[in-house]
Order: C-alpha cells, then structure tokens, then sequence
C-alpha cells in the first residue's frame, strides 16, 4: 500500500539512528506473506482513512465522555469542590454518548482492521528497528482497542469472565489506547493527509459499497441499543442490557436490595445527620419536613439511564439543620454490609443545588426497596452509583 | 512546521501510553496485569488469526454482490454488539432489571428485517439497473425514440 523509499534514499543520520533488520529467507514467504495474496481492492489508503477517521471520532467521543464519567465519580482532591451539578442532564448525555460511541466503534473497528490487514503480512515483517517498534505500537493500539470495546460492552451486561478488574482496567487501557492512537496518527500523518480528500484518491466503485454497508451496520447496532439512554429509541431497544422502564416502579436498578443485603430495614431505623448540631429523624418525622420534588434522571455508568420524579427533603435543608454552613460537602453512609460505594462524598456544589434531594418517594409512590427505601440519594448530573441508596448517616465533612 | 506536529504528537501519544502502561501496572486493584496481558494478546490472536481469516475467506467465496457483502456487515455488526446479550438472556444475577428482553428473539428479528431490506435494495438495484439497459439502448437505436 504505501511505498517504501529504497535504503540508498534515506538520509545517513536515518541509516545510523535506525538500523536495518535483515529480510528473513524468501522460502519462508508463504501463506499470506505472499505477493498479491489479498485480492481485494479495498485494501488500499483512501477506505482506510475514511473508516480511520470515522473510528477515530468514535474512540475521542468515547475517551472523552468516559474520562468525563471518571472524573465525575472519582475526582481528585482539588477538583472534587468545582464539579458542576449543572447541566441536570449532563452525566446523563455524556455516558450514554460514551456507551453508544463505544458500540458503534465495534463495526467500525471491524471495517478498519480488516481494510489494514494486508499490512499485518508486508514483507519483510520488519525492516528495520523503527519499523519493528512502530509495529509493536500498533499491536499494542489494536489490543488496547479490542479489550476495551470488548469489556466495555460486556460490563454493560454486568458480565466479567476475566480475572482482573473491570474499572480501573477499562480506565488504563483507556489512556494505552489513546496514546497508541497519537503515536500510530503522528506515524501516519503524510498517508492520512494525502488521501484526506476525496479527489485525490482513485475512484473505486466498491469502496461505496464497503463505506455504505459500513455505515449501515453501525446505524443498525445504534438503532436497535441506543434506546437505554435516548428516550425516543426506546421502542428500537432490542438488544440493549437495560430498558428504562423496565423495574420496580418502572425503574431499571443497578444493585437489588437482596443484592446489597437491605431488603428488610432496621425497625429502629433513624437517619443520623452529623454536623455542628448532631439530629436523628424517623421516617415519619423525615415525612413532615418540606418536601420538594424534581424530575431527574437516573444515569447509570452502564450507559442506561431514565427520568422519574423524586420527592424528598432538600439536602441543603438537612445539612442547614445540623448547622453547617452553605459550601459544606458530606459523606453520606448506606445500610448495606458493604459495596464499593457503600460509602459516597458529595461535593458542596451539589449539597447545595436545590434539586439535590433525600428522597422517601419515587413518581408518587414510597420507593421500593430497590431503588433504596427507606431514603435515598438523588442529585443532578451524578453517576448513578453515587446516588446512594438505603441511606443510614449523612456527616458534614468540611 | 508540520514536522514539528508530528513530533508534539509523537512525544505525547509516547507519554500517554507511558501513564496508561505505568497506571496499570501500579494500580493497587489491578494484582495480576499479567491476566491483562494474556487477554490482551488472546483478542489480538482471536481477531487477527480467527475472525478476520473467516471474513476474507467468505469475502473471497461465497459472499458476492455488493448487497449480500452489505448485508453480512450488518449481521455481524449486530451479532457481535448482541450475541453477549443472548448468551446471557437467563443470567442476570437475581436483578431481573438486567438483560430484561427476549434476546434470542430480537436478534432474530434484527437480522431478518435487515436480511428484508437487504432484499428490497437487491430487488431495486436490478430493475434500476434494467431499466438504464433498455433506456440505453433505446437511445442507441437511431429514430426509435423520435418516430
């Protein structure tokens, strides 16, 4: 595909810093190795850096979307004070678009690595010590990329057949194969930009048909999982892990009350709010403070998410009465035994927004013990798993 | 100018995968990367030496036509985004919110309603294509339009 410049022509400096790699013998030239064993016209520059840069769009939307979701629910120290509990929305847009770019980056990553293919062949394997670490950046590109659409869609589906774990893994991986991805762009930037434009490039009537099919399968894998987050898809969710309105009360739930073990509530159960001026409230004494409700969603990192109305008591309201200051933040323990998020920090900026609420009731009715009766968590632009369920204590932290 | 991009370019995406490589490996959850390296290696082995063979081979077989082609890229398109959701349809770890769809069923469907407009775009393309022929060589034929 793209031709190489002869040893004679590349400069001494070059010859000296990259060393050429003997050709291995010809007799080994078999199989796929041989000249002119793919017959496909499509293996050619211009089909590569059409679906390239289709791919590549995908891969930033969803790098970008996902390190948003990380830094949502696990900021570090000096940012966790300026994250936005506005747009309500936001969270919701950003791990949906983060799960739909992730699906439809499979066909397109299928389409790209099977236009390139040919190149895994070339003859010889390496030429030389660059060329050789160049291929390894791209096995590694290719492998960061396939491990990351793979676990990420199982974890959609709450499936983890590996032994490591998923989170962190899908977060390191994520940056390898962002990194792979600048490397493999700055090697290939003069190939891209000579076949960015359409004019340049041959024409060919079955590349249409390959960009056409290509594009169909990623609006087909779209049409039919988008549904989970896109409220107006839902009638086409087929093959989505989730339907938004699918659960108790008409809610999807990420972690089941017999799941986390909070089925049954302590009968002497109190809601411990711990500040300058320590209070505990019953459920019904909870009940006849002012209760407020709001339309929020429920956006889980798993991409799906639903809208419902929640009425609680404000947490700006609970915190007030346990004398802290506006600009506070708490930490805001649940009944459960244990689970990664039994424990949650929320950031004064969204203690303090007013659709921030403990909430005793979802779409009118008491919240079933799956979506975390007695009381639960739910504020805007949040990630579902910090909407603390089955909640116990609520402490004023700074 | 652009030289100096490529090299900006270079030294970050290097730097990049330096912080993902070395996050990994330090990550005190993450106890075994070297479970991350064989399943890394085994989806390169499986796409490179397993899945995409099979696409040539049918490719250069028995998948002709450009709609037929078309259509298997949907196909597996959809397989690959839904098989994982078939496989485990009955698997939802006692929270019956996941994985909620008859999938077996939906996957189906998918693939035979876009197998029926695979169809139809195969059906219109060829009478299109006649319809050129027979315009054509009524062009050709001196006088047959203009009596």
């Amino acid at each position: 595909m793209e031709t190489e410049p002869a040893d004679s022509g590349r400069p001494a400096a070059r010859r000296r810093y990259d060393p050429r790699l003997p050709a291995p013998p010809a007799f080994l030239r078999r199989g796929p190795w041989r000249e002119g064993a793919f017959t496909s016209p499509l293996h050619e520059p211009r089909t590569v850096v059409v679906v390239g840069r289709w791919l590549g769009g995908a891969l930033l939307v969803c790098f970008l979307t996902g390190l948003t979701s990380h830094l949502l629910q696990d900021p570090p120290g000096w940012l966790a004070p300026h994250l936005p509990a506005r747009p309500v929305n936001g969270y919701r847009v950003t791990q949906g678009l983060h799960v739909i770019s992730g699906l439809a980056a499979i066909p397109l990553v299928g389409a790209k690595l099977w236009a390139v293919y040919p190149r895994l062949f070339e003859w010889p394997p390496a030429r030389s010590v660059l060329h050789a670490l160049e291929r390894l950046g791209i096995a590694l590109l290719v492998a960061a990329v396939l491990m990351e659409l793979f676990t990420g869609l199982l974890n959609t589906l709450q499936w983890y057949p590996w032994p490591f774990p998923f989170r962190q893994t899908h977060y390191w991986l994520g940056w390898t194969a962002v990194g792979g991805l600048l490397v493999h762009l700055s090697v290939k930037a003069p190939l891209i930009a000579g076949h960015w434009w359409r004019r340049a490039a041959p024409a060919l009537a079955q590349r249409r048909a390959f960009l056409t099919a290509t594009t169909a399968a990623v609006g087909a894998v779209t049409l039919v999982t988008a549904g989970q987050s896109v409220p107006w898809l839902r009638p086409l969710d087929l093959l989505a892990p989730r339907r938004p309105d699918i659960g108790p009360q008409g809610l999807p739930v990420n972690r089941t009350a017999a799941q986390a073990g909070t089925v049954t509530v302590p009968a002497d159960w109190r809601l411990s709010v711990d500040g300058p001026v320590p209070y505990r409230l019953t459920l019904a004494q909870l009940g006849e403070l002012p209760q407020v409700s709001a339309e929020l969603p429920i956006s889980c990192v798993e991409g799906w998410s639903a809208t419902a109305r929640w009425t609680g008591v404000r947490m700006a309201e609970l915190v007030r009465r346990a004398g802290a200051p506006p600009g506070s933040a708490v930490r805001v323990t649940s009944l459960e035994a244990e689970g990664p998020y039994r424990v949650m920090e929320m950031p004064a900026t969204y203690v303090d927004d007013p659709l921030t609420l403990l909430a005793l009731r979802v779409d009118g009715g008491v919240l079933d013990a799956d979506h975390g009766f007695p009381a639960r968590v739910i504020a805007p632009n949040r990630p579902g798993v910090l909407q603390t369920k089955w909640v116990a204590r609520i402490e004023v932290i700074a | 100018m652009t030289a100096g991009v490529r090299a900006l370019l270079l030294a970050a995406g290097l730097a990049v995968i330096g912080y993902g490589l070395s996050g990994l490996l330090g990550d005190p959850y993450i106890t075994d990367p070297l479970g991350v390296l064989v399943w890394a290696v085994g989806a390169l082995v499986v796409n490179d030496g397993l899945w995409v063979p099979l696409v040539c081979l049918a490719g250069a077989s028995l998948a002709r036509g450009p709609v037929l082609r078309g259509w298997l890229v949907v196909a597996a398109a959809v397989t690959a985004v839904g098989l994982p959701a078939v496989l485990r349809a009955d698997d939802d770890h006692g929270n019956p919110t996941v994985l909620p769809l008859p999938y077996l069923r939906n996957w189906l469907l998918v693939l035979a309603a876009t197998a029926g407009l695979a169809l139809l775009v195969g059906f219109v393309r060829r009478w299109r294509h006649r319809d050129r022929t027979v315009r054509h060589r009524a062009r050709r034929a001196p006088g047959a339009d203009r009596p």
